[in-house]
């Protein structure tokens, strides 16, 4: 069940993510929960597939922005990350991050 | 917290957040909503709709950059571009450096990074926002004059002292505009035209300001400020408005004054320097041309010294510092001149202007009807100073004291006359009273009426100032007189001018017509002295025997007569 202590043993920063939610629990466990079902983890990784960087910055940024407001750190680091890299379009070979990122999402799906 | 609650005034405002991001919305809007009303959009057209529909209620705008639809960037432009939407601050959510400048540079308020900062941070940057904007509007609407589009007064003297600060050296005029007759104009032509006329003025000051960049404002009705960097063609200016006028508004014939207080002295407020231009535009009285006066260092040091003299009198009155002198009168008609009488005349000691002289206080206490009190002070003393000599010296040395225009048309007069001299155990025909000839030829019926009760009881009454006024033979003859006291001017060059001379030989056979003595004052020299009293005159005063001197210099004026009196 997802709850703060299953969270902070996910490695979130919650106290972080808490003060933005002004120490409002069940809010800030509402909004982490409405992440779950986000698909867009996957457009990513279609656009990079595609070649289609113009895209995936925009996808990757989104996702930055809305994991790094919840305080996600294993999502928001690997996220950010790959947010660089596709904002100077680099030519590289992505798969090990989308890995990352995939993985720590299905970690979260599954607390 | 405390200010923010005050300037709320129960007021919930309305803060819309724009991000694509729901979770950054509901995020955003949680905390904004604790202070505020928040209403949400999730691009930039939707986010316009609800702009448009919130216009006069929404606050602040919270706006997400990137954005599909339209982003933020693009809602900036539209927004900047808006007259009605622009007063809207917005503050950018980013997380980006390269943004942040972009977007201030578009307009924006403020950013608020991403990830958020703690929400105390956000809502202290939303709360600081609204009420710059809010200030902004507030000074906005109040600093101007709905009709002219210039300042209001207080704002203009706020933005010339801040003026001042940054151009400490540069030569400053201030200048008041005034246009003639102003009510008029708009009696006559209706308050429509009369706005026009403002309106029409005020472009035209403002394209001066655009010239000089100077300030200006409405101050009231007609009256406008401007303080503009020095220059020396008013005059020019002036007659090019009037021309302006003529060809930008048809049979006008308006015209105007214009008060100048050039390179303005910076170490006086602001307010006064616009004093000082407005009492040269006051003092500027033509009434149908247009026209100019520079304010004058002198002029105005003469005003505050008359105010000053003003304003002292009465307490003057009550610490003693008025002093009454006395200059004696000689008759002449036998071998020696005998004392004969005498004129009191006031002085006044001022503790800190010194010995101020009646050429400078009285002029100034008859016009505004204070004189009245001095000659009321000026006839006690001298009914008690001839008591005190009629006691001293067993004669009496018979005082002539001033009765100023004024106290002709009290009612009481005869009654405070009588009440000084019996009070003082005098008879009235000791008590001489002068009256300035002007004082007959203003309302003769009613002083001719006044000087017969005033004979009737006893006193003698002189003409003060002869050929000064424009009295008629036909009037003299009924004149109820007792001397004629020739002006000072005839005298003083009877020496020198024939005419003189004969217009004194004239007066001199008419006081013989009237069977009354002829008394010349202000004598200073033998010439003067011999002349006289070769033509006949009867009396003289003047420094040629004594100036105006204290009652106990005049004991010794007395002393020497009576001396010379037992060698005779």
């Amino acid at each position: 069940m997802l709850t703060i202590d299953s969270l902070r043993e996910y490695g979130a920063d919650v106290d972080d993510g808490m003060k933005r939610c002004l120490n409002n629990e069940g809010f800030y466990l509402d909004l982490v929960k409405s992440v779950i079902p986000d698909t867009r983890i996957a457009e990513l990784e279609a656009a990079i597939a595609d070649g289609d960087l113009d895209k995936a910055f925009e996808t990757a940024h989104a996702l930055k922005g809305m994991y790094s407001n919840l305080a996600l750190t294993p999502l928001s680091a690997p996220v950010t990350e790959i947010t660089e890299l596709l904002r100077s379009r680099t030519q590289t070979d992505y798969s090990g991050l989308i890995d990352t990122i995939k993985k720590k999402k299905a970690e979260l799906d599954s607390l | 917290m405390e200010k923010t609650a005050r300037r709320e005034k129960n007021i919930r405002r309305q803060v819309l957040v724009v991000d694509d991001e729901l979770v950054n919305r509901r995020l955003l809007g949680f905390i904004v909503s604790r202070d505020y009303e928040v209403i949400y959009a999730e691009n930039g057209i939707r986010a316009l709709e609800l702009i448009r529909k919130n216009e006069r209620l929404l606050s602040l705008i919270l706006l997400d950059l990137l954005m599909p639809e339209m982003d933020g960037y693009e809602l900036l432009e539209i927004l900047k571009a808006d007259p009605a939407l622009k007063r809207i601050p917005v503050i950018v959510l980013t997380s980006e450096k390269t943004a942040e400048v972009k977007s201030l540079q578009l307009g924006a308020a403020d950013f608020i990074p991403k990830p958020y900062d703690m929400p105390e941070v956000i809502l202290a940057r939303v709360r600081r926002s609204i009420e710059l904007a809010e200030d902004n509007i507030i000074i906005h609407e109040t600093e101007t004059d709905v009709l002219t589009g210039l300042y209001t007064k207080q704002f203009f003297y706020q933005y010339c002292r801040q003026h001042d600060r940054y151009c400490i050296d540069m030569k400053m005029d201030a200048l008041v505009l005034n246009i003639n007759r102003f009510h008029l104009v708009n009696e006559l032509h209706g308050r429509e035209y009369g706005n026009r006329v403002l309106m029409l003025l005020a472009d035209n000051i403002r394209t001066l300001l655009n010239e000089t960049n100077g300030l200006a404002c409405r101050c009231e009705a007609d009256s406008f400020f401007i303080y503009t960097p020095h220059r020396d063609d008013y005059g020019e200016l002036l007659a090019e408005y009037a021309e302006r006028f003529r060809s930008a508004i048809e049979s006008s014939r308006i015209s105007f004054r214009l008060g100048i207080y050039e390179n303005v002295d910076m170490s006086i407020d602001i307010e006064q320097r616009f004093d000082r231009a407005n009492l040269a535009c006051t003092n500027r009285r033509s009434t149908y041309t247009s026209s100019y006066a520079v304010y004058d260092t002198q002029l105005h040091e003469r005003e505050l010294y008359n105010e000053k003299l003003i304003s002292d009198m009465d307490k003057a009155l009550e610490e003693k510092q008025f002093r009454v002198f006395y200059q004696p009168k000689y008759n002449i008609k036998g071998d020696k001149p005998v004392l004969a009488s005498a004129e009191a005349l006031i002085r006044w000691i001022h503790p800190e202007l010194g010995m101020v002289s009646p050429g400078a206080f009285i002029p100034l206490f008859e016009e505004n009807g204070l004189v009245q009190k001095l000659d009321h002070f000026v006839w006690r003393e001298a009914a008690a100073q001839i008591k005190r000599w009629k006691d001293k010296y067993g004669r009496t040395v018979p005082v002539s004291v001033n009765v100023s225009r004024i106290d002709i048309y009290d009612a009481q007069l005869e009654e405070k006359l009588r009440e000084i001299v019996r009070s003082n155990g005098l008879e009235p025909n000791e008590y001489l009273l002068e009256i300035t000839e002007s004082a007959y030829t203003d309302n003769s019926e009613q002083i001719i009426d006044k000087v017969n009760l005033l004979r009737k009881d006893g006193f003698r009454v002189e003409m003060d100032d002869f050929g000064s006024g424009y009295s008629s033979l036909n009037m003299l003859a009924a004149l109820p007189i007792d001397a004629l006291k020739l002006d000072m001017q005839f005298i003083r060059t009877i020496c020198s001018s024939e005419k003189d001379l004969k217009m004194v030989e004239l007066v001199i056979g008419i006081a013989r017509f009237l069977n009354v003595p002829v008394i010349a004052e202000g004598v200073e020299t033998e010439e003067q002295y011999l002349l006289l009293k070769k033509i006949g005159c009867d009396i003289i005063q003047g420094y040629y025997f004594s100036k105006p001197v204290s009652p106990e210099e005049f004991n010794k004026l007395i002393e020497a007569e009576q001396k010379e009196e037992l060698l005779c």
